[in-house]
This record gives structure tokens, sequence and C-alpha cells, in this order.
């Protein structure tokens, strides 16, 4: 045989064995991650009386991205494993959003509208990959955040889009953000590059507040379900959560800084009646999250368990809004936590 | 010129693949299982970054602008280079070797912004710096009379490549959910193999074979390009190639516009590309072969004008999923007539000196119009409609192949 097509082959056999033991490697790995993991315990039957969290799992193994809930009195103790899987869920009053990927040679993304019992409902196609999802405290509301690839020609890269549904009928209040106006300082404000994420909402069913993009800038902008009109209010604020009481907001606040230009966010607080901006020092690490509440002392959010290696597996850690003292780990492998009161 | 003669005619029937060196195969092969390496990655890349690594996807929309540009370069800086020292094997082994290393550093990087991010860039470099070389060996491993075919069953093979790549993805994906690394370690194997067939079995060809007349001068960019533009051929094809850039309406755009008017979502955007890269696959050689009977010049004015074509029908019935498939079945037709067609063309006219730099300008001619044109073209969406930027562009394009028939006539590039 030709000594050429000889040397080919041998390459050819050397990358499938090296494709074959990277795939045992991984096997085993995940394997032993599995046994190792918590997992839950039974199948949700009945939700817990008292405030308990839904989240998504991050525990390795058949589960992993299934969401799960856990009674906040004993956050250590049993999970309930639910039918659904999600890159993001969110939880409140009886309704809940689950944004999905569904994998194949065209993956495709979709809000699943679901219930108390985690029943699904309603679903809607989803322009993009999920980003941030929230449902308004009295259950009434979605909201959700995809990137979109290629949605604005201006503008390489990524855009994102921000949607508001109607839980009872599924329906759009509305389905892009950029098409309600803005104003700032009372003046119409409209750029070409509007981007919206990150949506919380109040308890009144009207009042919500979101990150508004342009120009290198964020806003905070508060809006108007009934009027359907926001304006900003402060700078420098990315992905707001409105505090259960209302009086504050927790927000991700970038710093310069970080490896290599990388943005790094801390998490901050913003008293709504004085418009002071506390940063909380207790968390030095990256906190790139919609923060949520646990109530009106504590915020969570997500970090992964190696930030080096891969954001694959993720806990929930709690800080104090005060920053009285350091943050302490609530949910191991957990993600996208939300709090039903 | 080559002359339709009735008895070359037969020969060519019952030899179908005389005149096409093994060259064409394996740079075939290694292109096909390449794009079947980065495709794959590309496939996987949003949702890898957005949720393996945890990295907003806003944070890469800077990057993407620089590295295309440095790409670019590295596309004309590579063309002197192979010229200089007549080794397009090396430079395109080059090229293809540091795609895919990029995969293992991808892995490494983590979660890393900015060593992901040089990643990405330096696999759209490798990219860059491999191409100019290896259409100049197509173009040297195949007779003057086959160049057409040559090139139609190398851009066959690679948009095979292309094609599958995702499906492998999505095979592995479906098989280990959440196995990005198998993904890129995969990726990375497959690419180190289509490297082994180049540096297994393509060889060099002498250029002296050609008529290379090894005076070394030498092959600089600046050099070339006035010599091409001294030349009356080259010139045409040059100015030609330009002028229908400026009016070639961005696949992306196309897509769009049919998102629109069938009020799909983006997540068909994919489909669109694979309808499309299906077309080109399966025209590209009938088209290549087709140039090289009834002339690639005529062939390359005629894919145009099926550019034309799908944006009339884009106009017309684009609404309609029959009318869809249709622009997108004639866009594909329009890469087949014009892609691999074009660099057989500058193939007949380029002296072998500097081939590889010649054809690299001659590609980045057409390149920086059609970056031009993407510009015009959303300047006009944004000021009127994607109608009316439709309809503009359609008129101006028709024209352009006009002036370009004209160009070409007088310049006797129709050959």
């Amino acid at each position: 045989m030709n000594p050429r097509a000889l040397a080919f082959l041998g390459i050819v056999a050397l990358c499938g064995a090296g494709i074959a033991g990277y795939v045992m490697r991984v096997r085993n790995q995940a394997q032993a991650a599995e046994a190792a993991a918590p997992q839950a315990s039974g199948r949700v039957d009945a939700l817990p009386a008292d405030a308990f969290a839904v989240f998504r799992s991050t525990a390795l193994g058949a589960t992993y991205g299934h969401v799960m809930t856990v009674g906040l009195a004993a956050p250590d103790g049993a999970r309930s494993l639910t039918p659904l899987a999600c890159e993001r869920v969110h939880y409140a009053a009886g309704t809940g959003v689950c944004l999905r990927a569904d994998r194949g040679a065209v993956t495709t993304y979709k809000a699943l509208l679901f219930d108390a019992r985690f029943t699904p409902g309603q679903t809607l196609p989803l322009a993009g990959p999920p980003s941030r999802a929230r449902v308004s405290p009295d259950g009434k509301r979605i909201a959700f955040t995809v990137f979109i690839n290629g949605h604005a020609y201006s503008n390489p890269g990524f855009t994102t889009r921000t949607s508001i549904v109607d839980a009872a009928t599924g329906r759009y209040v509305v389905e892009d953000l950029e098409t309600w106006p803005v104003t700032r300082d009372g003046v119409a404000f409209k750029e070409t590059d509007f981007n919206f994420w990150g949506v919380t909402f109040a308890r009144d069913g009207r009042r919500f507040y979101a990150t508004l993009g342009s120009g290198g800038k964020t806003y905070l902008v508060e809006g108007d379900l009934q009027d359907k009109r926001m304006r900003t209010l402060a700078e420098g604020v990315e992905c707001p959560s409105l505090s259960p009481d209302e009086t504050r907001l927790a927000f991700k606040h970038r710093e310069a800084g970080g490896a290599a230009g990388q943005y790094l966010w801390h998490v901050a607080v913003m008293d709504l009646a004085s418009r002071r901006v506390r940063v909380l020092q207790g968390e030095q690490r990256n906190v790139d999250d919609q923060v949520e509440w646990k109530d009106d002392r504590e915020i969570l959010y997500a970090m992964p368990l190696d930030a080096q290696r891969s954001a694959a597996e993720v806990d929930v850690w709690a800080i104090p809004a005060d920053d009285s003292s350091p943050p302490r780990k609530l949910l191991p492998y957990a993600f996208s936590p939300a709090v039903a009161r | 010129m080559y002359q339709l003669d009735p008895r070359n005619l037969r020969q060519l029937r019952r030899a179908p693949l005389a005149g096409i060196g093994a060259n064409v195969f394996f740079l075939g092969l290694t292109s096909m299982l390449t794009d079947v390496s980065s495709e794959m990655v590309a496939s996987i890349l949003p949702i890898y970054l957005v949720y393996a690594i945890g990295l907003t996807p806003l944070q890469f929309g800077f990057v993407d602008g620089l590295s295309q540009a440095v790409a670019a370069f590295a596309r004309l800086a590579s063309g002197p280079f192979a010229d200089r020292w007549r080794r397009d094997r090396e430079v395109a082994a080059a090229g293809y070797g540091l795609s895919a290393l990029c995969r293992p550093l991808l892995l490494a990087a983590g979660n890393s912004w900015g060593l992901t991010s040089l990643a990405i860039a330096l696999e759209r470099v490798g990219k860059g710096i491999r191409t100019s070389p290896r259409d100049s060996l197509i173009s040297l491993s195949s007779d003057a009379s086959r160049l057409g075919l040559a090139f139609g069953i190398h851009r066959a093979l690679d948009t095979a490549g292309a094609l599958a790549g995702p499906l492998v993805a999505f095979a592995i994906l479906a098989a280990l959910p959440q196995a990005y690394d198998v993904v890129l370690v995969t990726s990375f194997f497959v690419a180190v193999a289509g490297l082994a067939a180049l540096l297994c079995f393509v060889r060099n060809v002498p250029r002296t074979l050609h008529g290379d007349a090894c005076d070394d001068r030498p092959a600089t960019l600046v050099a070339a390009a006035r010599a091409m533009l001294a030349d009356r051929h080259l010139r045409a094809l040059l100015l030609g190639g330009a002028v229908l850039g400026v009016f070639t309406i961005g696949d992306s755009f196309i897509f769009l516009e049919l998102q629109q008017r069938l009020s799909t979502r983006p997540e068909w955007f994919p489909l669109f590309y694979a309808v499309t890269a299906l077309a080109y696959l399966a025209l590209a050689i009938p088209a290549g072969s087709l140039g090289d009977r009834f002339g690639r010049g005529r062939t390359f004015l005629a894919g145009h004008a099926l550019l034309v074509l799908a944006g009339v029908v884009l106009l017309v019935a684009g609404g309609h999923p029959a009318g869809a498939l249709a622009a997108l079945g004639l866009l594909g037709a329009y890469y087949a007539c014009t892609d691999g067609v074009l660099m057989a063309i500058a193939s007949r006219f380029v002296p072998v000196e500097w081939r590889a730099t010649g054809l690299g300008l001659v590609a980045s001619a057409n390149g920086v119009a059609r970056l031009g044109a993407s510009l015009l073209f959303g300047a006009l969406w944004n000021w009127h409609s994607m109608e009316f930027a439709v309809t503009f562009f359609s008129i101006g394009l028709a024209a352009a192949i006009g002036l370009a028939a004209i160009a070409f006539a007088r310049a006797q590039v129709r050959e």
C-alpha cells in the first residue's frame, strides 16, 4: 500500500481513538459526578406550605436542567423533582415560566407557561437563546429576555429582545419592548441601538422596571403596562430586581477591570426613595445574574461552582442586602432561583 | 480560449474527470473535513457561550468586526508568501493547522472572555491564510480547460462538509447532553484528519510546469495589484467583479426578508441556510462544467442574473413557501455559478508567478465590494424599506451585469 495512504489512515485511526478516549473519560466523570451530587428525592406532589424556592438543578446526571423545588425553611432538605427541564425558570403566585432550548440539528427555543402543579400550559416560540425570565408577584404577567443573532443588521453580533406576556391568555402584552416609547428627562428618547433586558414587576400589576442599553450605557427604566410607556430613572443599572417591600431595587453594577477587559459585575442595592446606591462589598466575585430577593433581607444570585472550568455546575448564594455579613451558599447545584412566598 | 469542438466534447463525455488532478479531490477532502469541524463548532457556539461558559453574547459584537478585518488581511497577506516560496501547500497547511489549534484553545479558554475571543478570531485568521494558496493549488492542478469543473468539485465537497458539521454536533449532543467539550474535542480531531489529508496527499505543483519563468520577481501585493490593473483581462475581471459585488444582496438580508414575509421565526434561519447550501452543493459541479463548455465569464454573469431573479421572486412571491424555496434555490445556484467560477476565470489570467496573490486580490475586490453592498443595503433599508432596497439592488445588479458583460466582451474574458 502507498505509504502516504497508510500514514493518512494511521492518523485518522489515531484521531478516532482520541475521540473515543475522550468520550469514555467524559462518561466516567459524569457517572462519578452523578453519584456525588444531591439528587431529588421524589416527584413533586404538593408544594410546600411555607416559602419555597423553584430552581433549575445543575447537578450533573439524568436530572440536569430539571426544575426542582425545596422548602426555604430547610434549604438543605429534600428536593422535589418536577417534569420540566428549562434553561431559565421563574415562578410566582401559581404561575411559572420555563424557557427551554430544544436542541436539535436546528436548536429552537420556547417559553412554556406552567401552573402550581407544574402542568405545562401555553407555549410561545422564542427568537433566540433565553437570558432572563420573571413572573409578576400577582402571577398575571410574565417577562422574558432572549438573545437574538442577526436581529439588527446595523449592529454586528447579538442583540436582546424583551417581551411581556399575559399569563392567563398566553398572548403578548408587548412582543418587543423596543416598540414602546421612552422618555429621558421628560424628552422622547429613541435610538436604533436600543436593547431591553431584565424586567422586574411591582405588585400593582402596572409598574415594572427594566434595563435599557444604548450607546454603551445602561439605563434603569420604569415602565407602565397600562400606558405602554417607559421613562429612564438612572444610569449604570442592569437587571433590576424589586424587593418584596418595594422600597429597594437590587441590580448588577458593572465595573471596569477584571481579566482581559472582562466586565466585572457586583450586586448593588438602590433605595428607591432616595435613589442612593450601595455596592455590596461582601461578594467580590463576578455576579452575572438577575438577582432574586429571598425576603426583604437577603438577595439570591447564581455563582459557578468553578468559574475557571465551566458554567454548567452553578450554586445559588445569598448575601444580606445591607452587606452586614459575608455571602453564604444557600442552594448547591441550583440556578435561576425563584422564591414563592 | 477553449473552443467547443465536437471531437473534444466526445472525449470529455468519455472521461468526465480527465484534466482534474488528484490534488483537487484531496484538497476537497481537506476542506470537507475542516468545514465539518468548523461548522460543528459554529452551530453550537452561541448556546455554548451562553450556557456552558456563561458569557454574554453582547460582549462579542465588537470582537466580531475586528476579527473579520484581520481575517481579510490574512487572506491577502498569505498569497505573496505562497508565491515567493512557491509553497502553496505549506502556507495552506499553516492556515488549516491554525484553525485546528483553535479548538483546544477554545476549550482551554473556559470562561475567559479574552481567550475565547482570541480563539474565535484566530480560527478566522486561519481561514484567511489558507484560502488563496488552496485556490492557487486547485488552479495549478487542473487543465486550463477544466478549471470550472475543478473548482466546482472542490466547492461541492466543501459545502457538503459545511452541511454535515451541524448534524454531527447535533448527534453528539443528542447522545451526550451538555457535552460541549466532546463537540470541541471531536471537532479538533476531525480538523487534524483534514490537515493530515492535505499533508499526506496534496503536493505542490512545480510552477515551471505552467511556464513559471523563475525570474524571482518578488510577488508583493502592490506589484501584483499594479500588474493586474495593467492587464486588460484582469482589470476587466477586477472591475467587473467589484461592480457586480456592489449590487449583491447579502444572503443574511435575503433570509431576513424571507423570515419577515413568511412570518417565520429566526430559528428558521439555519433551514434557509441549509436549502441554499443544498442547491449550491447540487449545482456547483454542473455549473463549473457548464462554464468550461460555454464560457466561464458567461456563467459568472448568468449567476448574477439568477441573483436578480432571486430578488424578483423574493418581492413577488417571497411570502409563499414555494416562492421562498425558489428564491433560496436561486441563491444557491447563484453561488454555484459565481464563487468557484470567479476563481476559475481568474486562474486563466493571473500569471503563475503570483497566482495565489492574484487570486486573493480578485476575491478581495469582489469581497470588499460586497461588504460595501451590505452597508448600502442596510442604509437603504433603514432609510426607506426592505422592498425598496431589494428593488434598488435588483435594478442595480441588472445594470451591473450589462456593464460587466461589456467589460468582459471588450477584454475577451468570455473564454
